[in-house]
């Protein structure tokens, strides 16, 4: 399960109209991208989702459920990380089964999993500030996936990294994602990222943040990254995404 | 600040030491000899280092004259340690629970506010004459409270403002309840600042507890030695008490920074 709907989503902060009647929907195990320029809304649609703030107007549900307050059954992977400091590498994956009243054992069990699972084996011990970036995000996913959410929700979470850590952390989520089937949606600056992981890629544009288009990437995976196909939806969301650039930049003109 | 480390930054270190105790000594002589002396200070009337040496290493432990005695500097430093220990402990067992309450709820915040500007601005000497008549005993633990608990509490308040949003955001997405989050996530955030607050409080503490023993009058304590050996004209004596008060405030601060390297190494 994890189907998540927008419809006609609005949000204001204070007089500056931030989204403005958005909608799309994450499919059960979907991987959906969402593009677009900078301060577009793309942080706030996640959110939202999150029930980190509440909509103006609109409904947002997660397998037909209104969202309202925080919603746990969403992971969110933060760009900067957001680790806690004071935690090594097993006790930030085990925070959310922590507050959720688990034991000792069943901690343990579930840090081990994801610990396996992404490859930090060897490094339970270390604090967030002895590890790399890629390592680090290695623990913001696991910590996510930890909680056992519907909806992984990912804000820019390789942008900080290098151009080859970055490759190789796309590799791996796509590895994790199959492993463990759930949907996600995933925030990204890049055009390239958003085709090689995406099912769909949905292009916002900005002032007011609203969707403009959402493309179908039906292409199996592994995928080639300069395979053709991948090359012909590229251009055209880099059209879409251009023309916004345009508007947007026109603007400020 | 920044420091040379290793061997060369201890050598300079002693050095340092060094040269400051010889220009000393050199000054005293000079001025004892009237071929030099800074106008409108009596140089020659200071013990020199080596008069405060062999007065410090006197005065060390009780000693006995016939039926009276006089306590050690032991005894003194032991009895000042105490009393800063014991206001320490209190001020930091209300310090911290109020700038974590002030620091994180608004409503809280207004309500402590002006109380806490007002009377932090009240230095803690100036609460001597009151301490004096409404406390039976451990008036000078007071003080001490006084002194530590301020920077305690704003430390506090800085530490639990500064907490990550994000790391808050990441903590209630987690499932965490907002008292969680204070737990977890706020506490843990400000625990640098905390230790800062204490480790800058036991120093305001120190030099309070000494300024405290010259008034209150107890037979023991730093401040009380150094105001009697005034008195009594020891003054190789009070200027030895001087130093160990100066060495003893400096370990502490030190003991405390070792201490939070040692249990805050998550700290970038
Ligand atoms: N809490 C807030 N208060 C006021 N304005 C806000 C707030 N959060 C976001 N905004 C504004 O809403 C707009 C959208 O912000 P958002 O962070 O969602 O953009 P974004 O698409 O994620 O941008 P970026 O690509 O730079 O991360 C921005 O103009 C931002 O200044
Ligand atoms: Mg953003």
């Amino acid at each position: 399960m994890g189907r998540l709907v927008l419809s006609s989503v609005s949000k204001k902060f204070n007089n500056f109209q931030a989204l403005l009647d958005v909608n799309f929907e994450v499919e059960d195990g979907e991987f959906v991208c969402l593009l677009g320029p900078s301060g577009c809304g793309k942080t706030t649609v996640l959110r939202l989702v999150a029930g980190l703030v509440a909509p103006d107007d609109g409904i947002i549900s997660l397998d037909g459920k209104k969202i309202n307050g925080v919603n746990k059954e969403c992971g969110f992977v933060f760009q900067e990380y957001a680790l806690f400091p004071w935690r090594t590498v097993k006790e930030n994956i085990e925070f959310g089964p922590q507050v959720k009243g688990m034991t000792k054992t069943e901690c343990e069990s579930i840090s081990k999993h994801y610990i396996d699972l992404v490859g930090l084996s060897g490094f339970e011990n270390h604090y967030p500030n002895e590890l790399s970036g890629g390592m680090k995000q290695r623990v913001g996913i696991a910590r996510a996936y930890a909680n056992n959410p519907k909806l992984l929700l990912m804000d820019e979470p390789f942008g900080a990294l290098d151009a080859q850590t970055r490759n190789l952390m796309q590799g791996e989520l796509l590895r994790i994602w199959e492993t463990e089937h759930i949907s996600v949606l995933f925030v990204t600056h890049s055009v390239d990222e958003a085709v090689y992981l995406g099912d769909r890629v949905v292009v916002m544009s900005a002032r007011p943040g609203k969707v403009k288009d959402i493309f179908d990437v039906k292409l199996t995976r592994p995928r080639i990254r300069t395979g053709p196909e991948a090359n012909i939806i590229r251009d055209s969301v880099l059209k879409s995404l251009s023309t916004q650039i345009k508007l947007a930049s026109h603007e400020y003109i | 600040m920044k420091f040379e480390t290793g061997k060369r930054g201890l050598l300079i270190n002693i050095l340092s030491l060094i040269v400051f105790t010889l220009v000393w000594q050199i000054l005293v002589i000079l001025a004892r000899n009237d071929i030099f002396n800074i106008p409108f200070i009596r140089l020659r009337d200071i013990p020199t280092p080596v008069e405060t040496w062999y007065a410090l290493v006197g005065s060390m432990f009780t000693r006995i004259y016939g039926p009276s005695f006089t306590y050690g500097i032991i005894n003194h430093v032991y009895a000042s340690l105490v009393r800063v220990i014991e206001g320490g402990i209190i001020a930091f067992i209300i310090g911290v629970p109020v700038g974590i309450g002030v620091g994180y709820s608004k409503f809280l915040g207004n309500l402590f506010n002006p109380i806490i500007e007002i009377i932090r601005n009240m230095p803690p000497m100036a609460w001597i004459p009151l301490s004096i008549f409404i406390f039976v005993s451990g008036g000078s633990i007071f003080i001490v409270f006084i002194g530590v608990v301020f920077p305690i509490i704003l430390n506090t308040i800085q530490g639990v403002r500064s907490t990550d949003t994000r790391l808050i955001d990441a903590a209630k997405t987690l499932g965490a309840s907002e008292s969680m989050i204070v737990k977890k996530v706020v506490i843990p955030s400000a625990l640098p600042s905390i230790m800062t607050g204490l480790r800058i409080g036991l120093g305001v503490g120190w030099m309070a507890i000494v300024a405290a023993e010259m008034v209150i009058k107890s037979p023991v304590g730093l401040g009380y030695f150094i105001w009697n050996m005034g008195d009594l004209g020891r003054y190789s004596e009070m200027v030895a008490g001087m130093i160990v008060i100066g060495v003893i405030g400096y370990i502490m601060n030190i003991s405390i920074l070792l201490l939070q390297r040692r249990f805050i190494n998550w700290v970038d």
